[in-house]
């Protein structure tokens, strides 16, 4: 039979630690709130510039540098994963259902013969491909959230990868990062960056290309803007999916607090009855005695 | 027609400014354009220079330091795409002059880059422009 003083010990242990859940779900959900404020105050820019480009895309332009980003370099052999996660982890499945997928992608991509390179976002997916994938890193993104993810943070990762596409390091860049669908579901979601995913691009942008596609007049001419706007394009859409994946790690956070702080709950209450259980044997074991006792005298 | 033009800057944190003005100047890559409602439909991307935005009665409402970035106009509207947008109010020209001392001194490519931002301010600081048209 259980020791009482051991069940008092386990039951205040599990009460603390149901303390600590429940602060850290508060905590997350005030942190959703404020990120996904962030994210739909982002949403302006990248729609529109989204809307621009499939204005200019349309008309048939062909080049070399910059073009390249929406073109690609003709062949699929080199990839560049980029695998999105947090810093931190007690957020479920979170952190390690990017880790999987990833991993998967890359061994279904070595099977058919493609040369993989990596570039990690957040502390857990470079902990985790430092362990199994150390050769293919080429540089980790870490301490996302301090700055809150910043545009800067974007942009610096941008240009890191822009310049290894122009030193012909890789030929299709692919984002791995959880789309935040609401604080309760976040699916992960392959990307293609480079070059531009065309096909699913247009039927998004079917309606407002034709309203407002044939009249413009561009300053200066249009693959001048293109130039410009394609760099824009990929900074603006990491930042997109760092926001997103700021917002779903704050979701799954609470999701994942939430439960733990009503298992613990349920633990606390089980263990109460079972303390009572034994509290109670016990005075009747000591009745049984006196009793007992009594008789025999 | 309409009197005014309904106007969106946008920075890549947040939406800046958004409501209907009468007038507004923007630093084009190629000039200055001045945009009235009714305006044709035109893209553009910019230079670093200031934005101007003045109301129904041609007076001054606010003014913009822009980095770079792009302008969509249509008859009804135009947005600004800007990755860094500031109030040109809230700029401190004592400071720029500062920076652009430290800027002097390096060579790198991105700092080239900022130099030119940077320059552009004092520019758009000290650059004469109508209270009201």
């Amino acid at each position: 039979m259980a020791n009482l003083k051991d069940l008092k010990l386990q039951i205040n242990s599990v009460g603390s630690t149901k303390k600590i859940t429940s602060a850290m779900k508060m905590v997350a959900a005030s942190k959703l709130r404020r990120s996904q404020e962030k994210a739909e105050s982002a949403r302006p820019y990248s729609t529109r510039i989204e809307e621009m480009l499939s204005s200019l895309t349309s008309s048939n332009i062909s080049g070399e540098g910059v073009i390249k980003l929406l073109k690609g370099t003709g062949k699929k052999e080199n990839y560049l994963i980029v695998p999105v996660t947090a810093d931190r982890g007690l957020c479920g499945g979170f952190n390690s259902s990017i880790n999987r997928e990833t991993f998967k992608y890359i061994k279904s991509l070595e099977k058919e013969g493609k040369k993989v390179n990596l570039i990690t976002i957040g502390k857990k997916s470079r902990d985790f491909f430092t362990r199994s994938l150390k050769d293919k890193i080429i540089e980790s993104f870490i301490d996302l959230g301090i700055s809150g993810a910043g545009y800067d943070m974007a942009q610096q990762i941008s240009n890191k990868i822009q310049k290894l596409y122009y030193d012909e390091k890789f030929d299709v860049c692919v984002l791995i990062y959880n789309q935040f669908k609401s604080a309760m579901t976040q699916t992960v979601t392959n990307q293609q960056l480079i070059p531009l995913d065309f096909e699913h691009k247009e039927s998004e942008n079917e309606n407002i290309e034709v309203s407002n596609n044939s009249v413009y007049i561009y300053e200066p001419d249009e693959s001048e803007i293109l130039k410009d706007l394609l760099p824009k394009n990929v900074s603006i859409q990491i930042f997109k999916v760092l926001l997103e994946s700021n917002a779903g790690e704050q979701g799954a956070r609470m999701v994942a607090m939430d439960n733990a702080t009503r298992n613990a709950g349920e633990m606390i209450d089980s263990l109460t009855l079972k303390y009572n259980r034994t509290r109670q044997a016990f005075i009747t074991k000591e009745l049984i005695e006196i009793i007992s006792g009594a008789e025999s005298v | 027609m309409e009197s005014t033009i309904a106007f969106d800057l946008v920075s890549p944190e947040q939406l800046v400014f958004k409501d209907k003005v009468g007038m507004i100047i923007i630093p084009g890559k190629e000039g200055d354009i001045g945009v009235l409602p009714g305006h044709s439909k035109f893209l553009s991307s910019l230079r670093p220079g200031r934005v101007l935005v003045y109301g129904e009665n041609k007076n001054l409402l606010k003014s913009f330091f822009v980095s770079d970035g792009f302008v969509e106009i249509n008859p009804e509207k135009c947005i600004i795409l800007s990755e860094e947008v500031e109030e040109l109010s809230a700029l401190e020209k004592s400071s720029i002059e500062k920076r652009i001392q430290e800027l002097e001194n390096e060579t790198s490519e991105a700092s080239k880059r900022e130099y030119l931002i940077v320059k552009s301010k004092v520019e758009a600081l000290e650059a004469k422009y109508y209270e009201k048209i």
